[in-house]
């Protein structure tokens, strides 16, 4: 539409692709609600019971949570030296770029494939560590939290260094040489100026990783093991192998419930933080 | 005047200082195959307020990034208070600098960015907290501490640039056109703030323009640059009076030109031939060339030195007088600007006190009269560039 146009009435024939969306997505929240909170013919909280009153269930809960944050942190963390990288280097910022976006091009299941060559009993890393004599018997970095977290953070590590990215690039031209002018060392400058300058980026980058691990699924399967649960390995367990789509739809909820409020409370983190930012 | 005031004063009292001084000595820069600076010299004494004039591309901002030390000369050298800083780092140079875009640190507030310097220094928090009290003061922001950045208007911003550089009180400062993104009023207020500053501080100002009324208005020395060189050297009016070359006297102030082509020079006299006829000029109308005969050049003469007259047969002792036609004049407040076709060159004319009485319409008759000693002769820019 040009600007300063009225839109006319078949304009709003434009929306029709939206609502239908929007309405496909509405449909199916409301039957997630329904199916949560049915049973017995009516109203019922007994799914939630089954979930919440199970010791072990609790326990899926505490570790997705903590090994998310543990993955939102190390993420973000090992993002900020590649994306200092990409910031600095002008003429090859998208040439790297690319680089670090691949993984995204090549499909999820072959990627987790490559971990499991990297990191099995047999694989490249215990080969490589017990030819060079520092070990007896391969370390054990699959089917368990090692494995689940290294696997997450290097699916989700390009969106860190991104948001990174893109908050560096925000900084304007001449601060660093403003600083240097002022008396700042190379490191004063990153510390006093650079760094609370990208934190934006870091805490879009933490929350995102956050959520999106929270619900991860198919790299829990390959290579956290099937007696290491994660959330979304459960809902998937629910639907797929025990048909329940009702205690499926309850623990949704829970983890819709739990990631809501890692999320709060990151926002609330972030607000303190950045409150002399603009 | 209170107790602060005569602190900054006492400061500049001795206008002769031991520091503040920037000599450079032959320093040439290049990048690749593109040299942005030839050979360039010039020495800056303690408490000047000089300007390096030019158009963009000229090098000045390059000289500036020199002197700060973000870059190194490809060759010569810059010595900052007697001391040669090649190899030293900016941090550790006597300098301070405002930038074109300012630079103010988005996530501190006022008094932040000021005292940020005097932070890194590790200077007693009491003592930075009276500094930046003191220096805010100066720059007209008293009370504006606590205001976040994005909250100033671009005059005070400009004033937050000042206050962060001077409260480390530098030897010298630089300045990268730091009133060229400001409105013209603005701009005129903050030049005066500038160099009132300047002078209660007795700090070295170095400054970059490309306005050659900014540069005027400011500056105890200007040095006009081009294309990596230096054109010139000098005070604002000596340059104005005496522009060294075509391209000094076109860049700074208004200037009439007529081609021309040297027909003998010989003694005391150089004589020319020129579209409108022949003139006889003192052999010193030459600058920066040894005319000689054969010789293509082109004659310069300021606006308020030509005179007009109604009269196409006019004449005043001591002036040669040319026959034209009048082209236009415009009355601009205080004076009034004529324009003439002399032999096909329009000449301008500037007068003050635009209520006489006008010439007339557009073609009527009329005469220039202009003193051969306000003439200059130059080689022409085309015999310039095929040397």
């Amino acid at each position: 539409m040009y600007s300063g146009e009225r839109p006319r009435p078949v304009h709003y024939l434009l929306l029709v692709p939206v609502l239908a969306l929007l309405g496909l997505f509405l449909a199916s929240v409301a039957l997630l609600f329904s199916n949560a909170f049915s049973g017995g013919g009516g109203f019922s909280l007994q799914y939630f019971q089954q979930i919440l009153d199970r010791t072990d269930y609790q326990i899926v809960f505490l570790r997705t949570f903590v090994a998310s944050v543990a993955i939102a942190v190390i993420a973000t963390v090992l993002s900020y030296p590649v994306a200092m990288l990409l910031w600095r280097a002008d003429r090859w910022r998208n040439l790297l770029l690319i680089v670090v976006l691949i993984p995204w091009l090549v499909s999820l299941v072959i990627r987790t494939y490559g971990w499991i060559v990297l990191l099995g009993p047999k694989g490249v890393i215990n080969g490589m560590l017990q030819w060079l004599g520092l070990l007896d018997q391969p370390v054990k970095l699959m089917f368990n939290d090692t494995g689940l977290v290294i696997g997450l953070v290097h699916v989700l590590m390009p969106f860190a260094v991104i948001s990174i990215l893109s908050s560096l690039l925000t900084i304007e031209d001449n601060l660093e040489e403003a600083s240097r002018v002022l008396g700042a060392r190379p490191w004063q400058t990153l510390t006093r100026i650079v760094l609370p300058l990208s934190l934006p980026g870091a805490f879009t980058a933490l929350i995102v990783i956050f959520l999106a691990s929270m619900g991860a699924i198919v790299t829990p399967i390959l290579l956290g093991g099937v007696s290491q649960k994660f959330v979304g390995t459960q809902i998937y367990q629910e639907v797929m192998y025990a048909f329940n789509m009702n205690k499926a739809a309850a623990w949704a909820l829970c983890l819709l419930i739990v990631s809501l409020l890692g999320l709060l409370a990151l926002k609330a983190i972030e607000r303190r933080v950045l409150r002399n930012h603009e | 005047m209170s107790e602060r005031d005569t602190e900054i004063h006492a400061g500049a009292a001795g206008a002769v200082r031991d520091h503040g001084a920037v000599d450079i000595r032959g320093v040439s820069k290049h990048y690749g195959n593109v040299r942005v600076l030839h050979d360039v010299s010039v020495s800056v004494p303690p408490g000047t307020f000089l300007t390096l004039l030019g158009p963009s591309g000229c090098g000045k901002t390059t000289l500036l990034r020199l002197i700060a030390g973000f870059t190194e000369p490809s060759s010569g050298t810059i010595a900052i208070d007697g001391r040669d800083v090649a190899g030293v780092p900016t941090q550790n140079r006597p300098i301070g600098m405002v930038f074109q875009n300012l630079a103010l640190f988005p996530h501190f507030s006022v008094a932040e960015n000021v005292a940020y310097g005097l932070k890194l220094r590790r200077i007693p928090a009491g003592e930075i907290a009276r500094r930046v009290e003191r220096f805010m003061d100066l720059v007209g922001l008293a009370g504006y501490g606590e205001r976040r950045i994005s909250q100033l208007s671009g005059g005070q911003k400009q004033r937050v640039a000042l206050a962060r550089s001077l409260v480390l009180e530098p030897s010298i400062l630089l300045l990268d056109e730091p009133l060229s993104a400001l409105d013209q009023q603005l701009r005129k207020q903050l030049q005066f703030a500038l160099k009132d500053i300047q002078r209660k501080l007795g700090t070295t100002f170095v400054f970059v323009t490309h306005d050659q009324e900014e540069a005027t208005l400011m500056s105890d020395v200007i040095v006009v640059m081009d294309a990596g060189r230096i054109q010139q050297v000098g005070s604002p009016g000596a340059i104005y009076q005496n522009p060294q070359n075509l391209f000094v006297s076109r860049f700074v102030g208004e200037i009439n030109e007529m081609p021309c082509e040297v027909v003998r020079a010989d003694g005391g006299e150089l004589l020319v031939r020129t579209p409108a006829g022949g003139l006889t000029l003192p052999a010193a109308a030459a600058r920066g060339f040894a005319p000689a005969a054969g010789a293509a050049g082109v004659l310069c003469i300021r606006p308020e030195q030509l005179h007009v007259r109604a009269d196409a047969a006019a004449s005043l002792p001591g002036m040669v007088s040319m026959p034209g036609s009048l082209v236009e004049e415009l009355d601009l407040g205080p004076v009034r600007r004529t324009t003439v076709d002399v032999a096909g060159c329009h000449l301008r004319s500037l007068t003050v006190g635009g209520e006489a009485a006008r010439m007339g319409c557009a073609g009527a008759p009329c005469a220039v009269l202009l003193r051969p000693q306000d003439l200059r002769l130059y080689e022409s820019a085309d015999a310039r560039q095929a040397g």
